[in-house]
């Protein structure tokens, strides 16, 4: 018996212990950690628009959930508008997430689009591809390929498009230039609204 | 004078990666780039001295049979522990060193070395075991990823060493480039040892 209860109890001792760290470590570093990624992203959005001024970005959402609360980020938030210096529409960025080699993390891309509704620049926010393959998709060796291109007719060389692939990373590739077109192509009448709109 | 033994004996003697075939999985997928393999051995070397260290402390306190499991539950806490860490307070490192700690987490290196080392000596030999160890399985990443870089894509550290005329050989970064690397150089580090010998 006593064979038993002794490892089952240190065991227990060991987990309770360490499981009250990882909880009490994570309840601290959360916030933390979400106002780190949330300046990463406001960062990422002036990275892939550069014309527009970093505090002008406005949300475009459809139902209107987040209206006057700043750090709420429903679904519905299509895309967000930016403006330059003297407050003219300058453009759009979106995000778009795509399934690559990893099972768990999705490659998350920030696209901006300019006015003529070609891509501005993009920057792969969030992947964990395989380091040196997949994971090269965050280098600008990769991203500027997609410079000035329609998002909405993108494709990878291996299918026909004009988007050279990572060396032995197809599949992130295909991950993020058909992620950028399909969400375009969700969200491109919402787009020309706000352009129809600027125009009046 | 054991000391200085138990410290050097994981650079060359005892390399994780070429003598004793530990930590395999990391060395094959982050030798790509030498960048990638200094990031890698810095971080397995850190947490191969945390593991060390807390389980050198704890061992009289582990019964022998559940002592594995233990193992796991301290190194995998003391990874978590610094991911979360670093992510909160040390944004940019954890950008440069984050897509290494899932692989650090199933690094056999980290659970052996706390088997056959930690849990059987004082905290002053364990932290110089890890340290060597970590030094050699650090080495033996850059060695692999000298080869890997230089072939594959024509450069070292990014830094462009061979003429743009040279059409990069791309098996070298692919998977099959790394078990070529790594089995040819077993060989030599074999051959060497019984030179010694």
């Amino acid at each position: 018996m006593k064979n038993i209860l002794k490892p089952t109890g240190i065991l227990l001792i060991i987990c309770v212990i360490s499981s009250t760290i990882l909880s009490v470590l994570y309840s601290r570093t959360k916030p933390i950690i979400e106002a780190n990624n949330k300046a990463a992203i406001e960062a990422a959005r002036k990275a892939v628009l550069p014309d527009a001024v970093k505090e002008s970005f406005t949300a475009v959402d459809v139902n209107n959930i987040a209206s006057g609360q700043p750090d709420f980020e429903p679904d519905s938030i299509l895309f967000y508008k930016g403006y330059n210096q003297a407050g003219e529409l300058v453009g759009f960025t979106y995000k778009s997430a795509g399934q690559g080699y990893s099972s768990s993390t999705k490659v998350v891309t920030m696209v901006g689009i300019n006015l003529d509704l070609k891509i501005d620049k993009i920057k792969i926010i969030k992947q964990q591809e395989t380091p040196g393959l997949g994971a090269n998709c965050t280098s600008t060796d990769f991203t500027q390929h997609f410079s000035h291109k329609d998002p909405s007719t993108i494709k990878v060389d291996k299918d026909g498009g004009e988007i050279k692939s990572i060396t032995g990373a197809t599949i992130t590739t295909r991950a993020v230039t058909n992620s950028i077109r399909d969400e375009f192509l969700t969200i491109k009448k919402d787009m020309m609204k706000q352009l129809d709109k600027g125009a009046e | 004078m054991k000391a200085i033994g138990e410290f050097t004996k994981g650079i060359i003697k005892e390399n994780p990666v070429f003598i004793m075939a530990l930590g395999l999985c990391p060395a094959l997928a982050v030798s790509t780039s030498v960048e990638n393999a200094i990031g890698m051995g810095a971080a397995a070397t850190f947490v191969l001295l945390g593991s060390n260290l807390i389980i050198s402390l704890i061992k009289n306190f582990i019964p022998a049979k559940i002592r594995i499991p233990c193992f796991i539950l301290v190194i995998a806490s003391f990874v978590t522990i610094v991911d979360m860490t670093m992510h909160a307070y040390l944004p940019p490192l954890h950008k440069s060193l984050g897509i290494f700690i899932p692989l650090i987490v199933v690094n056999c290196l980290i659970l052996s070395r706390a088997e056959a080392f930690a849990s059987k000596n004082g905290v002053g030999l364990s932290i110089l075991d890890a340290l060597g160890m970590g030094i050699g399985f650090t080495l033996a990443l850059v060695i692999i990823a000298t080869f890997r870089e230089i072939l594959g894509s024509g450069t070292f550290l990014n830094m462009q060493i061979l003429p743009q005329s040279y059409k990069p050989m791309i098996v070298a970064i692919l998977p099959p480039g790394a078990f070529f690397t790594i089995g040819l150089l077993m060989g030599l580090f074999n051959q060497l040892k019984k030179k010694n010998n």
